[in-house]
Protein backbone atom coordinates (compact mmCIF):
# COMPACT_ATOMS: atom_id res chain seq x y z
CA UNK A 1 0.00 0.00 0.00
CA UNK A 2 1.45 3.47 -0.91
CA UNK A 3 -0.46 6.29 0.94
CA UNK A 4 0.64 10.08 0.12
CA UNK A 5 2.62 12.03 2.46
CA UNK A 6 1.02 13.03 5.58
CA UNK A 7 -0.01 15.98 6.97
CA UNK A 8 1.40 15.18 10.59
CA UNK A 9 2.77 11.92 11.94
CA UNK A 10 1.31 13.53 15.23
CA UNK A 11 -1.60 13.08 13.82
CA UNK A 12 -1.48 9.62 13.23
CA UNK A 13 -0.46 8.81 16.69
CA UNK A 14 -3.33 10.65 18.14
CA UNK A 15 -5.62 7.80 16.45
CA UNK A 16 -6.60 6.30 18.85
CA UNK A 17 -9.27 3.61 18.29
CA UNK A 18 -7.93 1.33 15.17
CA UNK A 19 -10.42 -0.05 12.69
CA UNK A 20 -9.03 -3.55 11.62
CA UNK A 21 -8.60 -5.16 15.30
CA UNK A 22 -11.71 -6.08 17.75
CA UNK A 23 -12.83 -3.68 20.34
CA UNK A 24 -10.64 -5.42 23.19
CA UNK A 25 -9.62 -3.14 25.80
CA UNK A 26 -6.34 -2.56 27.07
CA UNK A 27 -7.53 -1.82 30.32
CA UNK A 28 -10.34 -2.43 33.10
CA UNK A 29 -11.17 -0.96 36.27
CA UNK A 30 -14.19 -1.56 38.22
CA UNK A 31 -15.23 0.19 41.68
CA UNK A 32 -17.27 -2.09 44.21
CA UNK A 33 -18.52 -1.81 47.26
CA UNK A 34 -19.84 -4.04 50.17
CA UNK A 35 -21.98 -2.42 52.57
CA UNK A 36 -23.11 -4.33 55.93
CA UNK A 37 -25.38 -3.26 58.54
CA UNK A 38 -24.81 -3.12 62.20
CA UNK A 39 -25.07 -6.54 62.71
CA UNK A 40 -22.46 -7.78 59.89
CA UNK A 41 -25.00 -8.74 57.49
CA UNK A 42 -24.28 -7.84 53.66
CA UNK A 43 -26.79 -5.75 53.24
CA UNK A 44 -25.73 -4.12 49.21
CA UNK A 45 -23.37 -4.94 46.69
CA UNK A 46 -22.53 -2.23 44.03
CA UNK A 47 -20.43 -2.87 41.29
CA UNK A 48 -19.57 -0.64 37.95
CA UNK A 49 -16.76 0.34 35.75
CA UNK A 50 -14.64 2.78 36.59
CA UNK A 51 -14.69 5.39 33.88
CA UNK A 52 -12.63 8.18 33.98
CA UNK A 53 -8.94 8.42 35.31
CA UNK A 54 -6.89 12.43 35.39
CA UNK A 55 -3.81 13.02 33.30
CA UNK A 56 -2.42 12.82 37.04
CA UNK A 57 -2.59 9.03 36.94
CA UNK A 58 -0.98 9.31 33.26
CA UNK A 59 1.49 11.16 35.22
CA UNK A 60 2.67 8.56 37.70
CA UNK A 61 2.47 6.20 35.35
CA UNK A 62 4.50 7.48 33.22
CA UNK A 63 7.33 7.10 36.12
CA UNK A 64 8.15 3.48 35.44
CA UNK A 65 7.63 3.95 31.47
CA UNK A 66 10.40 6.59 31.32
CA UNK A 67 12.12 7.46 34.03
CA UNK A 68 12.15 10.77 36.11
CA UNK A 69 15.41 12.16 34.01
CA UNK A 70 14.39 14.13 30.87
CA UNK A 71 16.15 12.65 27.71
CA UNK A 72 19.04 15.06 26.64
CA UNK A 73 19.26 17.10 29.73
CA UNK A 74 21.38 17.03 32.54
CA UNK A 75 19.60 15.98 36.20
CA UNK A 76 16.52 17.59 34.61
CA UNK A 77 13.14 16.18 35.68
CA UNK A 78 11.06 14.85 32.75
CA UNK A 79 8.51 17.27 31.19
CA UNK A 80 5.79 15.54 32.77
CA UNK A 81 6.65 15.42 35.73
CA UNK A 82 7.08 19.22 35.92
CA UNK A 83 4.26 20.64 34.07
CA UNK A 84 1.71 18.07 34.85
CA UNK A 85 2.64 17.34 38.45
CA UNK A 86 4.21 20.62 39.68
CA UNK A 87 7.09 18.54 40.88
CA UNK A 88 10.53 20.56 40.73
CA UNK A 89 13.03 20.39 37.60
CA UNK A 90 16.03 19.27 39.61
CA UNK A 91 17.28 19.11 42.84
CA UNK A 92 20.49 20.13 44.61
CA UNK A 93 21.62 16.67 46.77
CA UNK A 94 20.27 13.34 45.79
CA UNK A 95 16.64 13.16 46.10
CA UNK A 96 15.11 10.28 45.41
CA UNK A 97 10.82 9.63 44.35
CA UNK A 98 7.78 7.64 45.66
CA UNK A 99 4.04 7.74 45.50
CA UNK A 100 0.83 6.46 47.49
CA UNK A 101 -2.60 6.11 46.47
CA UNK A 102 -5.70 6.14 49.00
CA UNK A 103 -9.21 6.15 48.05
CA UNK A 104 -11.72 9.08 49.26
CA UNK A 105 -15.40 8.75 49.13
CA UNK A 106 -17.74 11.69 48.42
CA UNK A 107 -21.50 12.88 48.55
CA UNK A 108 -21.47 15.12 46.04
CA UNK A 109 -21.62 14.97 42.03
CA UNK A 110 -19.41 16.73 39.61
CA UNK A 111 -18.90 16.68 35.71
CA UNK A 112 -15.30 15.07 35.02
CA UNK A 113 -11.95 16.96 33.80
CA UNK A 114 -9.28 14.94 33.51
CA UNK A 115 -7.38 18.47 35.31
CA UNK A 116 -10.25 17.51 38.53
CA UNK A 117 -8.36 18.36 41.91
CA UNK A 118 -10.89 16.75 44.17
CA UNK A 119 -14.20 15.04 44.70
CA UNK A 120 -17.20 17.83 45.23
CA UNK A 121 -17.95 16.60 48.09
CA UNK A 122 -15.68 14.82 50.08
CA UNK A 123 -16.88 12.70 53.19
CA UNK A 124 -14.51 14.03 56.28
CA UNK A 125 -12.48 11.41 58.24
CA UNK A 126 -14.19 11.28 61.65
CA UNK A 127 -17.22 9.81 63.72
CA UNK A 128 -19.72 12.91 63.57
CA UNK A 129 -22.16 13.35 61.44
CA UNK A 130 -22.19 12.93 58.24
CA UNK A 131 -18.50 11.95 58.71
CA UNK A 132 -17.32 8.19 58.07
CA UNK A 133 -13.83 6.34 59.57
CA UNK A 134 -11.21 5.51 57.16
CA UNK A 135 -10.09 2.10 58.23
CA UNK A 136 -6.00 1.46 56.61
CA UNK A 137 -6.11 0.88 52.90
CA UNK A 138 -5.46 -2.50 51.17
CA UNK A 139 -3.18 -3.15 48.06
CA UNK A 140 -2.47 -6.17 46.87
CA UNK A 141 -1.59 -7.44 43.13
CA UNK A 142 -2.37 -10.79 41.09
CA UNK A 143 -0.38 -10.63 37.89
CA UNK A 144 -1.42 -7.16 35.60
CA UNK A 145 -4.34 -6.55 38.45
CA UNK A 146 -4.34 -4.60 41.38
CA UNK A 147 -6.55 -4.15 43.80
CA UNK A 148 -6.71 -1.42 46.09
CA UNK A 149 -9.58 -1.39 49.07
CA UNK A 150 -10.36 0.52 52.05
CA UNK A 151 -13.00 -0.15 54.48
CA UNK A 152 -15.02 2.85 56.27
CA UNK A 153 -17.84 2.97 59.10
CA UNK A 154 -20.33 4.56 60.36
CA UNK A 155 -20.27 5.68 63.75
CA UNK A 156 -23.14 7.84 63.94
CA UNK A 157 -26.89 6.65 64.43
CA UNK A 158 -27.82 8.51 61.10
CA UNK A 159 -26.86 6.66 57.32
CA UNK A 160 -24.35 8.58 55.29
CA UNK A 161 -24.43 8.58 51.50
CA UNK A 162 -21.69 8.13 48.97
CA UNK A 163 -22.31 9.53 45.36
CA UNK A 164 -18.80 9.81 44.46
CA UNK A 165 -15.28 7.68 44.89
CA UNK A 166 -11.55 9.45 43.97
CA UNK A 167 -8.25 7.49 43.91
CA UNK A 168 -6.40 10.23 45.40
CA UNK A 169 -2.29 9.81 45.10
CA UNK A 170 0.25 11.28 46.90
CA UNK A 171 4.03 12.11 45.17
CA UNK A 172 6.85 12.18 47.79
CA UNK A 173 10.46 13.35 47.01
CA UNK A 174 13.03 11.83 50.04
CA UNK A 175 16.36 14.34 49.77
CA UNK A 176 19.18 13.12 51.30
CA UNK A 177 18.65 13.33 55.31
CA UNK A 178 14.86 11.98 54.58
CA UNK A 179 13.02 15.30 54.74
CA UNK A 180 10.36 14.74 52.66
CA UNK A 181 8.17 17.06 50.16
CA UNK A 182 4.83 15.45 49.54
CA UNK A 183 1.93 16.58 46.25
CA UNK A 184 -1.21 15.25 46.44
CA UNK A 185 -3.15 14.57 43.24
CA UNK A 186 -6.71 12.66 42.37
CA UNK A 187 -6.15 10.42 40.56
CA UNK A 188 -9.57 8.97 39.31
CA UNK A 189 -13.00 10.05 40.01
CA UNK A 190 -16.41 8.40 38.92
CA UNK A 191 -19.99 9.19 40.26
CA UNK A 192 -21.57 6.48 41.23
CA UNK A 193 -24.17 5.18 39.18
CA UNK A 194 -26.38 4.56 42.05
CA UNK A 195 -25.85 5.83 45.78
CA UNK A 196 -24.31 3.57 48.12
CA UNK A 197 -26.40 4.00 51.66
CA UNK A 198 -24.13 3.49 54.87
CA UNK A 199 -26.55 3.34 57.72
CA UNK A 200 -26.11 4.06 61.29
CA UNK A 201 -23.21 1.98 62.71
CA UNK A 202 -22.49 0.04 59.67
CA UNK A 203 -19.68 -0.46 57.33
CA UNK A 204 -18.31 -0.75 53.89
CA UNK A 205 -15.70 -1.44 51.85
CA UNK A 206 -14.89 -0.15 49.00
CA UNK A 207 -12.22 -2.05 46.51
CA UNK A 208 -11.10 -0.31 43.35
CA UNK A 209 -10.09 -2.92 40.90
CA UNK A 210 -7.35 -1.73 38.25
CA UNK A 211 -6.44 -3.98 35.73
CA UNK A 212 -3.63 -3.74 32.97
CA UNK A 213 -4.71 -6.81 31.29
CA UNK A 214 -5.58 -7.04 27.50
CA UNK B 1 -17.85 -6.01 64.19
CA UNK B 2 -18.94 -8.85 62.89
CA UNK B 3 -18.83 -9.16 59.00
CA UNK B 4 -21.54 -11.33 57.44
CA UNK B 5 -21.25 -13.82 55.06
CA UNK B 6 -20.22 -13.81 51.29
CA UNK B 7 -22.05 -12.30 48.82
CA UNK B 8 -22.69 -15.53 47.17
CA UNK B 9 -24.82 -16.77 50.15
CA UNK B 10 -26.81 -13.51 50.59
CA UNK B 11 -30.07 -12.49 48.13
CA UNK B 12 -28.88 -8.62 47.26
CA UNK B 13 -30.01 -6.82 43.68
CA UNK B 14 -27.00 -6.95 41.80
CA UNK B 15 -27.03 -3.73 39.64
CA UNK B 16 -27.28 -3.88 35.97
CA UNK B 17 -23.72 -3.01 35.06
CA UNK B 18 -22.27 -4.87 37.85
CA UNK B 19 -21.92 -7.08 35.01
CA UNK B 20 -18.62 -7.61 32.76
CA UNK B 21 -20.49 -7.91 29.33
CA UNK B 22 -16.79 -7.04 28.19
CA UNK B 23 -18.16 -3.51 26.26
CA UNK B 24 -17.36 -1.82 28.58
CA UNK B 25 -15.87 1.58 27.01
CA UNK B 26 -11.70 1.48 28.94
CA UNK B 27 -10.82 4.13 30.90
CA UNK B 28 -7.37 3.60 29.42
CA UNK B 29 -5.73 2.49 26.50
CA UNK B 30 -2.39 1.94 25.35
CA UNK B 31 -1.63 1.65 21.27
CA UNK B 32 1.22 1.16 19.01
CA UNK B 33 1.40 3.17 15.58
CA UNK B 34 4.33 2.47 13.38
CA UNK B 35 4.58 4.14 10.26
CA UNK B 36 7.18 2.86 7.38
CA UNK B 37 8.60 4.91 5.04
CA UNK B 38 10.34 3.97 1.68
CA UNK B 39 14.16 5.25 0.67
CA UNK B 40 12.53 8.26 -0.45
CA UNK B 41 10.70 8.99 2.34
CA UNK B 42 7.12 8.50 1.45
CA UNK B 43 4.76 6.60 3.71
CA UNK B 44 4.11 3.06 2.85
CA UNK B 45 2.83 1.33 5.29
CA UNK B 46 1.00 2.64 8.66
CA UNK B 47 0.23 0.05 11.11
CA UNK B 48 -2.32 0.49 14.63
CA UNK B 49 -3.23 -1.74 17.12
CA UNK B 50 -3.75 -1.91 20.83
CA UNK B 51 -1.17 -2.25 22.81
CA UNK B 52 -1.57 -4.38 25.85
CA UNK B 53 1.32 -5.71 27.99
CA UNK B 54 2.85 -4.24 31.10
CA UNK B 55 5.44 -6.76 32.09
CA UNK B 56 6.34 -7.98 35.74
CA UNK B 57 9.09 -5.18 36.01
CA UNK B 58 6.15 -2.32 35.00
CA UNK B 59 3.81 -3.33 37.41
CA UNK B 60 6.40 -3.52 40.48
CA UNK B 61 7.92 -0.26 39.75
CA UNK B 62 3.66 0.84 39.58
CA UNK B 63 2.92 -0.51 42.88
CA UNK B 64 2.13 2.31 46.05
CA UNK B 65 3.65 2.64 49.09
CA UNK B 66 1.00 1.18 51.07
CA UNK B 67 1.80 -2.33 49.06
CA UNK B 68 5.52 -2.71 50.69
CA UNK B 69 4.27 -0.71 53.99
CA UNK B 70 1.73 -3.77 54.66
CA UNK B 71 4.30 -6.51 53.94
CA UNK B 72 4.02 -6.97 50.37
CA UNK B 73 6.38 -8.29 47.71
CA UNK B 74 6.46 -7.18 44.77
CA UNK B 75 8.11 -8.82 41.82
CA UNK B 76 11.21 -9.23 41.47
CA UNK B 77 12.83 -6.58 39.04
CA UNK B 78 14.95 -8.75 36.14
CA UNK B 79 16.91 -6.39 33.52
CA UNK B 80 17.59 -7.08 30.18
CA UNK B 81 21.00 -9.38 31.35
CA UNK B 82 18.72 -11.37 33.50
CA UNK B 83 20.11 -10.04 36.62
CA UNK B 84 17.32 -9.63 39.20
CA UNK B 85 16.90 -6.76 41.96
CA UNK B 86 14.42 -6.45 44.56
CA UNK B 87 12.17 -3.41 45.21
CA UNK B 88 10.68 -2.09 48.42
CA UNK B 89 10.54 1.85 48.08
CA UNK B 90 9.48 3.48 51.77
CA UNK B 91 10.00 6.58 53.72
CA UNK B 92 12.90 6.35 55.66
CA UNK B 93 16.54 6.67 55.57
CA UNK B 94 17.12 3.36 54.57
CA UNK B 95 14.64 2.92 51.90
CA UNK B 96 15.51 2.98 48.33
CA UNK B 97 13.55 4.86 45.62
CA UNK B 98 13.98 5.77 41.89
CA UNK B 99 16.31 8.29 41.96
CA UNK B 100 15.03 11.57 41.03
CA UNK B 101 17.20 14.32 39.22
CA UNK B 102 19.51 16.16 41.08
CA UNK B 103 22.77 18.02 40.06
CA UNK B 104 25.42 16.45 42.35
CA UNK B 105 24.42 13.06 42.24
CA UNK B 106 23.78 12.56 37.83
CA UNK B 107 22.22 9.24 39.01
CA UNK B 108 19.73 8.60 36.00
CA UNK B 109 16.83 7.07 35.70
CA UNK B 110 15.42 7.43 32.30
CA UNK B 111 14.30 6.15 29.37
CA UNK B 112 16.51 4.11 27.15
CA UNK B 113 14.54 3.46 23.88
CA UNK B 114 12.03 1.93 22.09
CA UNK B 115 13.46 -1.38 21.10
CA UNK B 116 12.51 -3.68 18.43
CA UNK B 117 12.79 -7.22 17.50
CA UNK B 118 12.46 -10.26 15.13
CA UNK B 119 11.30 -12.97 17.36
CA UNK B 120 8.31 -12.88 19.75
CA UNK B 121 7.27 -14.56 22.72
CA UNK B 122 4.11 -15.56 24.69
CA UNK B 123 4.23 -14.56 28.02
CA UNK B 124 4.64 -10.48 28.13
CA UNK B 125 3.92 -10.17 31.72
CA UNK B 126 7.21 -12.17 32.22
CA UNK B 127 9.10 -10.83 29.54
CA UNK B 128 12.59 -9.24 30.22
CA UNK B 129 14.31 -8.87 27.31
CA UNK B 130 12.95 -8.93 23.78
CA UNK B 131 12.95 -12.57 22.13
CA UNK B 132 15.47 -11.33 19.38
CA UNK B 133 16.54 -7.69 19.48
CA UNK B 134 17.45 -6.15 16.58
CA UNK B 135 20.91 -4.37 17.18
CA UNK B 136 21.57 -1.13 16.43
CA UNK B 137 23.84 -0.39 13.59
CA UNK B 138 24.06 -1.05 9.61
CA UNK B 139 25.12 -4.40 9.62
CA UNK B 140 22.42 -7.40 7.62
CA UNK B 141 19.34 -7.66 9.86
CA UNK B 142 19.59 -4.44 11.56
CA UNK B 143 18.33 -0.98 11.89
CA UNK B 144 20.39 2.45 13.01
CA UNK B 145 18.33 3.57 16.24
CA UNK B 146 17.50 7.52 16.48
CA UNK B 147 16.81 9.18 20.02
CA UNK B 148 13.42 8.34 21.72
CA UNK B 149 11.15 11.02 21.88
CA UNK B 150 8.63 11.65 24.70
CA UNK B 151 5.72 14.47 24.46
CA UNK B 152 6.65 17.39 26.58
CA UNK B 153 3.75 16.85 28.34
CA UNK B 154 0.27 15.46 28.85
CA UNK B 155 -2.26 16.49 26.05
CA UNK B 156 -5.65 16.95 27.20
CA UNK B 157 -8.71 17.26 25.00
CA UNK B 158 -12.25 17.06 26.56
CA UNK B 159 -12.03 14.12 28.99
CA UNK B 160 -9.05 12.60 26.67
CA UNK B 161 -5.46 12.78 28.11
CA UNK B 162 -2.54 11.05 26.42
CA UNK B 163 1.30 11.34 25.93
CA UNK B 164 3.47 9.63 23.06
CA UNK B 165 7.21 8.01 22.93
CA UNK B 166 8.78 7.64 19.24
CA UNK B 167 11.55 6.94 17.78
CA UNK B 168 12.55 6.29 14.52
CA UNK B 169 14.95 3.39 13.17
CA UNK B 170 16.57 3.92 9.54
CA UNK B 171 17.68 0.61 7.64
CA UNK B 172 20.66 0.91 5.83
CA UNK B 173 21.58 -2.93 5.65
CA UNK B 174 21.35 -3.80 2.19
CA UNK B 175 17.87 -5.82 2.88
CA UNK B 176 14.83 -6.21 4.26
CA UNK B 177 15.05 -5.48 7.87
CA UNK B 178 11.29 -7.37 10.23
CA UNK B 179 9.98 -6.59 12.83
CA UNK B 180 7.68 -8.89 15.00
CA UNK B 181 8.11 -7.19 18.41
CA UNK B 182 7.98 -4.12 20.04
CA UNK B 183 9.60 -3.24 23.51
CA UNK B 184 9.86 -0.29 26.08
CA UNK B 185 13.32 -0.78 27.88
CA UNK B 186 13.95 2.03 31.20
CA UNK B 187 17.08 2.75 33.03
CA UNK B 188 16.35 2.34 36.65
CA UNK B 189 18.87 3.37 39.74
CA UNK B 190 17.44 3.67 42.95
CA UNK B 191 18.60 6.20 45.75
CA UNK B 192 18.97 5.54 49.98
CA UNK B 193 17.32 8.24 51.54
CA UNK B 194 19.90 9.13 53.56
CA UNK B 195 22.07 10.22 50.37
CA UNK B 196 25.06 8.47 50.48
CA UNK B 197 24.36 4.89 48.59
CA UNK B 198 22.40 4.12 45.70
CA UNK B 199 22.08 1.12 43.44
CA UNK B 200 21.56 0.47 40.12
CA UNK B 201 18.68 -1.91 38.76
CA UNK B 202 20.37 -1.45 34.73
CA UNK B 203 17.89 -1.63 32.27
CA UNK B 204 14.40 -2.67 32.67
CA UNK B 205 11.76 -4.23 29.67
CA UNK B 206 8.79 -2.46 31.40
CA UNK B 207 6.29 -2.75 28.28
CA UNK B 208 6.26 -5.67 25.56
CA UNK B 209 4.17 -5.77 22.70
CA UNK B 210 4.12 -8.75 19.99
CA UNK B 211 2.76 -6.79 16.54
CA UNK B 212 -0.42 -8.39 14.98
CA UNK B 213 1.05 -8.43 11.79
CA UNK B 214 5.23 -8.38 11.18
CA UNK B 215 6.47 -5.00 9.77
CA UNK B 216 8.84 -4.88 6.96
CA UNK B 217 11.31 -1.76 6.64
CA UNK B 218 12.71 -1.13 3.22
CA UNK B 219 16.19 -1.24 2.56
CA UNK B 220 17.27 2.78 2.37
CA UNK B 221 13.78 3.32 4.43
CA UNK B 222 12.56 4.03 7.82
CA UNK B 223 10.32 2.93 10.74
CA UNK B 224 8.73 5.30 13.59
CA UNK B 225 7.08 3.55 16.42
CA UNK B 226 4.57 5.65 18.31
CA UNK B 227 3.45 4.64 21.99
CA UNK B 228 0.61 6.56 22.96
CA UNK B 229 -0.98 6.17 26.61
CA UNK B 230 -4.08 7.47 26.66
CA UNK B 231 -6.88 8.18 29.36
CA UNK B 232 -10.67 7.86 28.65
CA UNK B 233 -10.15 7.94 24.96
Amino acid sequence: MVTPDLVSEEDIAKLTVPNDLPDEPSFKAYIEAKVYDKKGHLIQYHRQPMRSLTEYFLAIMSIPLIGTYQLGASNQATDILVNVLGLPSEQGSSANISWDWSIQLGSGTQSFSPTLTGLAAPIANGTGAGQLSYGTLSVSYAGTTIFVSVTVTNFTSSTVTVTEIGMMGTVYIQYSGSSVSSYNYLLSYDTLSSPVSIPGYGMAVFQITLSFTG
Amino acid sequence: MMVGKGIEDIDVAMPRDAYDTGKDTPTFNAYLTVIVRGPEGRVVKIHRQRSHSPTSNFIALILPLTFFKNGGSAPTLKNISGNTSGYGPALNSNAQCITYPASSTNRNTNLVMIQVGSGQQSNPYSAYTLAAPIANGSGSGQLAYGQPSVSSSIVVSGSEAYFTISQTFNNSSGGTVTINEVGIIMYLQTQFSSGSGYSTVGSLLVWYDVLSSSISVPNGGSVTIYYTFTVNP
